[in-house]
């Protein structure tokens, strides 16, 4: 079975390209063989007929916090006491400061999370991307449709301004 | 409706990054050259000792800390509207977002350097960061400046990585054009590193939008704390008139409204001196005038607050610091701070006609004068006076405290001038989403929320 | 438990200022000249301070040496970011010059202004380096300094009591400013022993604190409204 290649095709509006999408799904196109990109988010207008796309995000802003706070408490205690010196009468370590501290670690080690997290379901960086055939009308605001399958149909793109002739990756 | 962009506004936004403007070359060069005084003034600093600065018994804290402050306040801006608006869904907010967050970055480098020029020993900075040692030595998590440390640094970082992922689908969009047309040029190079391979997939739109809103939530109160914690480096001592209780959210509203107060003017001088009228228009200026003025109120009542409560205990060594300011030796600073950051902003900005960008401007210019003069009135104002009134004394800074101070803002404004020719300063993504969702809009029968489209 | 304190007695203070002269002699203390100190950065560890009382023809001066008051509940103690500054087991509040970066936190937070700061490197020009006392340290620009209780005698008290197998007696640690006082207005010893003079003095009727009412639990006690 040979590659069947990408097929690329630019769309101005979001429901043409939402359309050329519908018709890829008639013809038994799995969202997983389709790619579309824009240059704002659009993902309620024009998305693949399929499962939904979720994010981890939120759950590992979360998991982050948790973690950022439990070193951040560690680290207060187990450092105080390690070299425990009186100051001020106050105790060696504080609830107050103690949580002052570990507030910040929480916030820090959400940050990173979401962050790591965000990067990591992007799949960035990849400096080694290639370009594609119409990257720059995309710029400009088209959305672009892949497709790397051998059930495309003839018409899907009809509504494209632009399309691309069936290429190897 | 959708795409193609509207190219015609959009160009002017991308003239600085793909042209070479003089006007703004010679700008980062100026602003440079202060900069490089305010580094001149420290290494000059650091070699004869910190005793060339103006401060002393005891005035041990001078212009350094209340640059410090209020630098720090500063950096709220980029908070409030790009973090507050993103979760209250407020539309006007697309096209100041990056100023804003650019102008919290930038404010928050320059405020991390006060703690280290006000040292007396500043190569030794590394004794307050936690790490094992010979010593077995370890920072006192007790100290608010410690406190300071993990407050700034976490805020520095969230900021800088909530600047940087909303950059990413722009520098993508600034990769294509440049990969089309100049492929070879260093600002190609530089777009494709900074875009980091953004293709802007369902997958990743969805990652990044939920990864930004998740930031906003985080981001106020890392905010919040922030200056909640450097206003404590005051009201956690015995000093008169700063241990006080209001410190935590009159700091917290005074940096909002300075950081508004620079936001307005930064907006206007972009919108002049860049040709952003579409982007920077009459109702972003209108809506931020409002804003303005709800804090005017809020950041008069804590101070009248503040000095009632004094004035009604009477308590002698508050006194002293109180009169000082209302009649005494500061007492045409202190009056002057409350011309200019309430009766100014409220007579200014209540009015319709008073909110238009030149008007702003100058009212934001004054207010981030007031806000200094606050900043140092409760530095300088209290250290005078302490509570043995043997060791009461005065303050005046040296040349090298006013180095530092010009070069801070030099080195301000020369970040901002390079960012601008690096960066589109209005979210080029922002904006046209919020275009297609009022396109949306305008175009179908029934009403397309945001909420909807999303 | 060992607890240093002192009592100074204003009554008996005439003002003389021998115990700021002993004070800055004993523990290498700078002299920042005339110009400096007239900007606010003298380095005097104690300073004297005066006031009249009464009217006239019955003015009376009071002069009150105010020095480093090693409160037990120090304010300047827990703002150091570093742990420059803390309380010995011994009742002190110690002062680590080698620790400090010069944040100037603990000075403001002093409601004594007790702490002076060394705004610039000490100058001795010849032959006047030979006077400073080998016991203690030389402080360099930026650090804090302030009345250790002349810890350096303190410590060679305690060195030739353990080398003699007994305890410190009374009056076997005199602070310079205590041993130069010629109307014997201070007195230095253990709080923490019964018998000792400070002990008896601090227990008078005529003794009282420096802003008691703050709560610092300072460890100098002043006696006055005798005649």
């Amino acid at each position: 079975m040979t590659d069947p290649g990408w097929t690329h095709a630019a769309f101005a509006k979001p429901s043409d390209a939402q359309d050329a999408l519908e018709r890829l799904a008639e013809a038994g196109v799995a969202a997983s063989e389709i790619e579309v990109r824009s240059s704002i988010p659009l993902g309620h207008e024009v998305c693949p007929v399929g499962p939904q796309v979720h994010s981890r995000v939120p759950l590992m802003a979360v998991l982050g916090g948790l973690m950022g706070g439990t070193i951040a408490i560690l680290l207060v205690t187990l450092t105080s006491r390690a070299y425990p010196l009186p100051t001020g009468g106050m105790p060696i370590v504080p609830l107050p400061t103690a949580g002052v501290i570990t507030f910040e670690g929480l916030a820090l080690g959400a940050i990173l999370c979401t962050v790591a997290t965000v990067f990591f379901e992007c799949r960035l960086p990849r400096l080694d991307v290639p370009a594609g055939p119409f990257d720059r009308m995309l710029a400009d605001g088209s959305i672009v449709i892949a497709v790397r399958s051998d059930r495309v149909p003839s018409q899907w793109a009809a509504k494209a301004t632009a399309t691309a002739p069936t290429e190897s990756q | 409706m959708a795409a193609p962009a509207n190219t015609a506004k959009e160009a002017a936004l991308l003239r600085p990054i793909t042209g070479v403007r003089p006007g703004l070359i010679l700008g980062s060069l100026v602003t440079g050259a202060l900069a490089g005084l305010l580094f001149f003034s420290w290494g000059y600093q650091i070699k004869n000792d910190i005793g060339v600065a103006g401060i002393n018994r005891p005035v041990f804290w001078g212009f350094y800390i209340t640059n410090f402050v209020f630098w720090i306040g500063i950096s709220h801006a980029g908070t409030l509207i790009s973090a507050i608006l993103r979760v209250t869904s407020a539309e006007w907010r697309r096209p100041v977002t990056r100023c804003a967050e650019a102008i919290t970055v930038f404010a928050l480098t320059i405020g991390g350097l006060f703690p280290l020029i006000h040292l007396g020993r500043p190569w030794l900075f590394w004794f307050m960061i936690p790490f094992p040692n010979s010593r077995g030595l370890w920072p006192n998590f007790r100290s608010p400046l410690v406190w300071d440390m993990m407050a700034i640094g976490t805020y520095l970082t969230g900021s800088v990585l909530y600047l940087l992922l909303p950059l990413l689908p722009d520098m993508a969009i600034l990769r294509d054009r440049a990969m089309a047309e100049t492929p070879a040029s260093l600002k190609a190079r530089l777009f494709s590193f900074m875009a980091l391979g953004w293709r802007g997939t369902t997958q990743q739109w969805h990652s990044l939008e939920a990864g930004i809103k998740v930031m906003a939530v985080i981001i106020i109160p890392v905010a919040v704390s922030v200056h909640t914690i450097v206003s404590w480096d005051f009201s956690m001592t015995l000093a008169p008139m700063w241990h006080s209780t209001i410190f935590g959210p009159y700091f917290v509203v005074g940096a909002i409204y300075s950081g508004i107060g620079v936001l307005m003017v930064a907006m206007y001088l972009l919108r002049r001196g860049l040709g952003l009228q579409e982007y920077l228009n009459d109702k972003v200026f209108n809506n931020l005038g409002l804003l303005f003025v709800a804090f005017t109120v809020i950041w008069t009542y804590f101070t009248a607050a503040e000095h009632i409560t004094v004035w009604y205990g009477h308590e002698p060594s508050e006194m002293a610091v109180f009169w000082e300011r209302v009649s005494g030796d500061y007492a045409l600073v202190f009056w002057g701070m409350i011309l200019v950051n309430t009766v100014i902003p409220l007579a200014v900005l209540s009015f319709r006609w008073g909110r238009k960008p030149f008007a702003t401007a100058v009212v934001g210019f004054g207010v981030l004068i007031g806000m200094w003069i606050e900043r140092f009135l409760i530095v300088v104002g209290t250290l005078r006076l302490p509570r043995m009134e043997f060791t009461v004394g005065t303050y005046s800074p040296s040349w090298v405290e006013l180095g530092i101070l010009v070069g801070s803002f030099g080195m301000f404004a020369m970040l901002y001038f390079l960012f601008v020719q690096f960066a589109p300063i209005v979210s080029l993504w922002e904006v046209r989403e919020g275009d297609h969702i009022a396109g949306s809009a305008a175009a179908s029968p029934e009403p397309v929320t945001e909420e909807a489209v999303r | 438990m060992t607890r240093w304190g002192m009592v100074i007695d204003t009554d008996r203070c005439t003002g003389c200022g021998a115990c700021v002269v002993a004070c800055a002699a004993e523990n290498n203390i700078q002299t920042v000249g005339e110009e400096e100190a007239h900007n606010g950065r003298a380095m005097h560890w104690l300073r004297i301070e005066r006031r009249y009382e009464g009217t006239f023809p019955d003015v009376k001066v009071r002069f009150t040496p105010v020095l480093c008051q090693h409160c037990a509940a120090a304010p300047c103690e827990p703002v150091c970011p570093v742990y420059a500054t803390y309380r010995t087991p011994e009742g002190l509040n110690a002062m680590v010059y080698s620790r400090c970066i010069g944040t100037r936190y603990c000075a403001n937070n002093c409601p004594y202004t007790v702490r002076v700061f060394n705004w610039h490197d000490g100058e001795w020009p010849e032959p006047l380096e030979r006077q400073l006392n080998p016991d203690v340290s030389v402080r360099p620009a930026g650090v804090m300094e302030k009345c250790t209780f002349c810890v350096q005698r303190i410590q060679d008290a305690q060195d030739l009591a353990k080398d003699d197998d007994r305890e410190i007696g009374d009056g076997d640690v005199q602070t310079a400013c205590a041993q130069s006082c010629p109307a014997r207005a201070i007195v230095f010893g253990d709080l923490g022993n019964p018998a000792s003079e400070v002990v008896r003095l601090a227990r008078s009727e005529r003794s009282s604190q420096l802003l008691e009412d703050l709560g610092t639990h300072p460890s100098v006690f002043y006696l006055r409204g005798g005649e």
